[in-house]
């Protein structure tokens, strides 16, 4: 909210404080200041001109020599605008030794030919804004020679507040100035004038009007008075330049003033043209549904019936704290006035205005929360003798009243020992007394507990701990000191998952990949692209996405890394190794009504809380941890040029993965189409871990062709995407045996048919030895002309140790042998 | 009358003689090592031809050539040694000539690069984990109870406008808007002290240069008996100071949160300009980075803590925006691009 340290100043009297310092401690105390501009800053020696006589620059069409009168004596001034009044019209003149706020200085100067002694000035010239359209024109009652600065309210600092919600007192002038009277001790409110009498009419107000107010729960309060005789137009000047530089359109005098009753106060007002109010009675009830209204902003709205509406004797005339109607709406031939001041249900209007997508500036202050007593009358006796003093109105006696049930100020125990013991510092009962009672609060009690009323402007203050947080915030957070907590028992459980994930990151990292992050929401249609043939094809949809492509929650980390691919290709990085570790989404069955609360704790996080679920039948999804990765292009290093990436990159990558989370028991086979039918049918596997029978634990392979196709990426491309879950149970790492005798290796070489895999035949190698310590593979090959037609080569080199003793040649040539048996026994391996 | 050569002498001679130059002639050490073992040794040519002398000479003479013999052996023995040594040397003054151009780059065997979140994550984590607070975590997809009820925000509160919420689609699940709902379930999940951190994926329907609609968070809970705010101020000007240098201040603000009582803005003298005024910090000094205080007896509530005998205080600020301020990135959506560019930046 915008605010005028000049109206601050006018409610407030011993504030002695420069503008800077009253930002300064408004921040500190949690009146966030975010913005500070300065109006009319360094003007001096400008005063109100007369215009006597106009006439036309001898040598420019577009210049106008004007002779304005200052009280003294007349001068011509050269003018370049194109409004220079008609003689009798005001203008400010600043002449030469005034100074402006941009800093100049006027001395006098010619103009083409014509000497000028100063200039008329614009808006902007005098620092009020960004208008250049052409000179000020004053009111007309303005006397020549008087400062203009002063009438013009300059110079002033105005304020842009962040008034956080809990503070609806602020969201008007009277309340940050109170708040001042905590900040500065010193500064005391003025009373503000209510006084009517002068302008009181001879009727009271109930021959003038009606209110029946039917729906107190959305209403409590609704007070109205009447104006007669008005005579609608434009406000003075000062106000215009004022609700301007507070971010407030001047429309007439009637509703500026309710606009300067919100400023003031920070209670909404509304005035109704009495004459357009059918019975000239007003009702306050629940709309009908799809009751029409036409509101000031000339939208047809359809109200419902949670609508709080304010309706006269036939239809709705305003939605109630949101806007006014159109049809009620006060312009130049209204006479008579119905003024609305009230306390509207802060959750009702906040339904209403989020229905509609209407935040006024009325429904922001009652959503929040109104003050149902003072703020209802002071505003609606401030505003009306505003109304008469600039339009000449009478004011009917009395108001019409309705408040059924009156809220009463809160009372709150609060223990200053415990303010203390919270914040950690000391801080005097009786500054604490002092802080809150400059805050508006009552409070008695010498020694102990201090007994306090908390009047109703400040709807926030509830409970004790609230009333301390106003003793911290205003006796200031950098007096209280940096301590650090005494220590005691354990804080937590450890987190087995994060610290698995933390494992992944690590490998990933050393095995050479960069670790990427990407949003968790996405187009629906990449994950159609990957073509999943399980729940993963039905991902979770955002009601309220910002766009189409970020409306699906991601079921695979894959669609992303994908993303992030083509991105590196479209940037020309052509060689992408990248991991992601992040959660995917899953559905989980709706469950049966009856066992709702159960299903949510089922699996995952728990939904501990029977509140949380009970008759929704929502479960929370299946979040998984997954590590995924993408590689394409060539290998690193520049030594050799680097060859193209193939299988056994991928497939590397993810054995690194598997040592270093140390998950026993894992298994590659090749994956069949429903387990990944976005990769190459030849090139892809899939990993199973044995626990309770085999878990599958994710795939990897070669980017199917036809995909890769479809995303525009050249060069192949390899991937892979597990499970973490199984991670974070990974196998106690303890010491094995170290060898104390010498081993012996033979080398194996020989043709097998090429379907049979290698770790059929390792696995047949360990079954038929007695001696064997390990086998590894050292060659692959298939090059016809090498090999038989449908064999593959296959070089093994196994190593034979016996742990008590050496081994002599003969031993292990027998136990070679008996191995080499069983593989042509079993696999017909050709040796020759 | 002169004594003519016995000839057997002569072919000793001529034989050492064609060796020595062999022998100095041997450009390597395994050529050296053939030569002498053509030559030298119980096996080679001399000793042979030296046997065969001594056969064929008369007997007075035999012990005479034998002696000839023996010398020539060791002659070609010193020659051996002598080019053995030579031969070193040579190798040695090779092996110092050689360099290298220390300026090419080395064979890769890199390791990859971990994100700046993951870098920003595990510096907060371990400077936290140093004040005893341990790890824990929670869904993504959360109940209206768990990010906004029990956190004193109930249906239609104002400050629900606050944080601008994605919702699932034909249900009542949410996207969490913050970690806070871990704080509940740890707090739902066990007794006090409680001393947590709970970094982890938030999302606010926000898109702009400075705010992501997704991004990541950690927010700290401690409850215990006798918890202060000056203890609040102190751990997070603990964290300032470990996390950006010990020259960093923090000044707290009072806010409003409506989960915490009091409530502060936690912000950070500008780590650009160290207090002076630059363009980062609106020429304030300050950067704004999180929120804090103390926990509201209402949230105890929510999970039966007993607000009377314990105290407590929580802490958040965005990891993206941290990582982004220690590490100088300029615009948060490229943490979320995969750009090896960027990525490639970071160890
Ligand atoms: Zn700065």
């Amino acid at each position: 909210m915008k605010v005028s340290v000049n109206w601050l100043r006018e409610l407030l009297d011993g504030l002695a404080a420069t503008d800077s310092e009253i930002a300064a401690r408004l921040t500190a105390a949690g009146l966030e200041v975010e913005g500070e501009t300065r109006l009319g800053a360094g003007l001096s020696g400008v005063i109100v001109a007369e215009v006597r006589e106009t006439r036309r620059h001898p040598k420019a069409d577009k210049l106008t020599l004007v002779d304005v009168f200052d009280g003294h004596e007349v001068t011509q001034v050269v003018c370049g605008a194109p409004n220079v009044p008609a003689p009798g019209g005001k203008v400010v003149w600043a002449r030469p030794g005034a100074t402006l706020p941009n800093g100049i200085t006027l001395a006098p100067k010619e103009v083409r030919g014509v000497l000028s002694p100063g200039m008329l000035c614009a808006e902007d010239e005098l620092g009020l804004g960004a208008s250049h359209e052409g000179i000020l024109i004053l009111d007309s009652d303005a006397a020549p020679g008087a400062d203009a600065a002063a009438l013009l309210g300059l110079p002033d600092t105005i304020l842009e507040l962040n008034v956080t919600p809990n503070r609806p007192d602020c969201l008007g002038h009277l309340g940050v100035a109170r708040e001042l009277t905590a900040l500065f001790p010193g500064a005391r409110l003025r009373p503000l004038s209510a006084d009517l009498e002068p302008w009181l009419s001879e009727g009271p107000v109930t021959e003038l009007a009606t209110v029946t107010l039917e729906d107190a729960e959305g209403c409590p309060r609704y007070t109205a008075r009447v104006l007669l005789g008005v005579k609608v137009g434009q406000s003075p000047l000062p106000v215009r330049l004022r609700l301007q530089s507070l971010g407030v359109r001047a429309i007439n005098d009637v509703v500026d003033a309710t606009n300067l009753g919100l400023l003031e106060t920070g209670h909404p007002l509304h005035a109704f043209d009495l004459d357009r109010l059918a019975g000239h009675a007003i009702v306050v009830r629940r709309a009908r549904p799809g009751e029409p209204i036409t509101t000031l902003d000339g939208q047809e709205r359809a109200l419902t019936g949670d609508d709080l509406a304010i309706c006269d004797a036939e239809r709705p005339v305003a939605i109630a704290g949101v806007m006014g109607g159109r049809h009620s709406e006060v312009g130049p031939a209204t006479t008579r006035i119905l003024l609305e001041s009230a306390h509207f249900a802060g959750p009702r209007i906040r339904r209403t205005a989020r229905r509609l997508g209407l935040h006024s500036e009325a429904s922001q202050r009652f959503e929040r929360g109104t003050d149902p007593n003072d703020g209802v009358t002071l505003s609606s006796l401030r505003c009306a003798r505003r109304i008469a003093l600039s339009t000449g109105a009478r004011i009917a006696r009395g108001a019409i009243d309705r408040y059924p049930h009156p809220i009463d100020p809160r009372a709150i125990v609060l223990r200053p020992d415990r303010t203390e013991r919270l914040l950690g510092t000391p801080v005097s009962p009786s500054e604490q007394a002092r802080i809150l009672t400059s805050l508006g609060l009552t409070c008695e009690g010498d020694e102990g507990p201090l007994r306090c009323l908390v009047p109703t402007f400040r709807p926030d203050l509830t409970r004790e701990i609230d009333l301390i947080e106003e003793v911290a915030r205003v006796h200031g957070y950098d007096r209280v000191p940096a301590t650090l907590p005494r220590a005691t028992g354990v804080g937590g459980a450890p987190d087995p998952a994060a610290e698995a994930a933390d494992s992944a990151r690590d490998a990933l990292w050393a095995l050479g990949l960069a670790e990427t992050l990407s949003f968790a929401f996405i187009a629906p249609e990449r994950i159609a692209a990957l073509g999943f043939t399980d729940g993963r094809s039905d991902p979770l949809l955002l009601q309220n996405p910002l766009r189409e492509e970020q409306s699906a929650l991601r079921t695979s980390l894959l669609p992303g890394l994908l993303a992030a691919l083509q991105h590196n290709l479209s940037r020309g990085v052509a060689d992408v190794a990248l991991f992601e570790i992040g959660t995917t989404f899953r559905r989980r069955p709706r469950a049966p009504q009856a066992v709702s609360g159960a299903s949510c704790s089922e699996g995952g996080f728990a939904a501990e809380d029977a509140r949380t679920c009970e008759g929704k039948g929502e479960p929370l999804p299946d979040e998984r941890q997954m590590v995924a990765g993408v590689l394409s292009g060539r290998r690193g290093g520049w030594l050799k040029p680097g060859a193209e990436l193939d299988f056994s990159d991928v497939k590397g990558v993810v054995e690194g993965l598997l040592d270093r989370c140390r998950i026993p028991g894992t298994t590659f086979r090749a994956a069949t189409s429903d387990e990944a039918p976005f990769f190459h049918p030849g090139l892809r596997a899939a990993l199973t871990v044995e626990s309770n029978g085999d878990t599958a634990l994710g795939v990897l392979g070669e980017l199917h062709p036809a995909l890769r196709e479809r995303l525009g990426i050249a060069l192949p491309a390899f991937a892979f995407e597990l499970d973490l879950a199984p991670f974070s149970t990974a196998a106690p790492t303890v010491m094995g045996p170290l060898a104390r005798f010498p081993g012996s290796s033979r080398d194996s070489s020989f043709f097998v048919d090429a379907a049979i895999p290698a770790a059929a035949i390792q696995a047949a190698i360990v079954r038929a030895s007695l001696l064997v310590e390990s086998v590894h593979i050292r060659e692959d090959y298939r090059e016809p002309g090498r090999v038989p037609p449908g064999k593959k080569g296959l070089l093994w080199s196994i190593h034979y140790r016996a742990p008590d003793r050496t081994l002599t040649d003969d031993e292990v040539n027998a136990d070679h042998a008996r191995v080499m048996d069983a593989l042509k026994a079993e696999f017909q391996v050709d040796t020759r | 009358m002169p004594q003519a050569p016995e000839p057997e002498k002569l072919d000793v001679v001529a034989l050492v003689d064609t060796a020595e130059r062999e022998l100095a002639a041997a450009a390597t050490e395994q050529a050296l090592r053939e030569v002498h073992a053509r030559y030298g040794g119980r096996e080679g040519a001399i000793k042979r031809a030296v046997q065969a002398a001594i056969n064929a000479a008369p007997k007075d003479r035999k012990r005479e050539v034998g002696q000839v013999g023996n010398a020539a052996l060791q002659r070609i023995e010193g020659a051996f040694e002598a080019r053995l040594r030579s031969l070193g040397d040579e190798a040695r003054t090779r092996d110092l000539a050689r360099t290298v151009d220390v300026t090419l780059p080395g064979r890769s065997h890199r390791p990859g690069h971990l994100h700046p979140i993951t870098h920003a994550r595990r510096a907060i984590e371990r400077i936290f984990a140093q004040l005893g607070f341990t790890l824990a975590t929670g869904p993504q997809v959360e109940t209206d109870f768990h990010n906004f009820e029990a956190l004193a925000m109930p249906p239609d509160h104002p400050a629900r406008d606050m944080q601008d919420t994605f919702y699932l689609a034909n249900s009542d699940l949410l996207l969490r808007t913050h970690t806070s709902p871990v704080q509940i379930r740890t707090m739902l999940a066990q007794r006090p002290p409680v001393r947590v951190i709970c970094p982890g994926t938030v999302y606010r329907r926000d898109d702009d240069p400075t705010h992501s609609p997704m991004f990541h968070q950690v927010e700290g809970l401690l409850v215990d008996e006798q918890v202060t705010f000056a203890d609040l101020k102190g751990v997070l000007l603990h964290f300032a100071r470990a996390f950006f240098g010990p020259a960093t201040t923090v000044r707290l603000r009072p806010s409003f949160f409506p989960f915490t009582e009091p409530s502060a803005e936690f912000d950070l003298s500008c780590v650009f300009c160290a207090g002076a005024g630059c363009r980062t910090c609106k020429n304030t000094g300050w950067i704004e980075v999180g929120g804090a205080g103390m926990v509201d007896p209402e949230v105890f509530r929510h999970v039966d803590y007993d607000s009377e005998r314990y105290t407590g205080f929580a802490f958040g600020f965005g990891i993206d925006r941290m990582a982004m301020l220690k590490y100088r990135i300029s615009d948060i959506r490229l943490l979320y691009e995969g750009d090896h560019r960027l990525l490639e930046q970071f160890p």
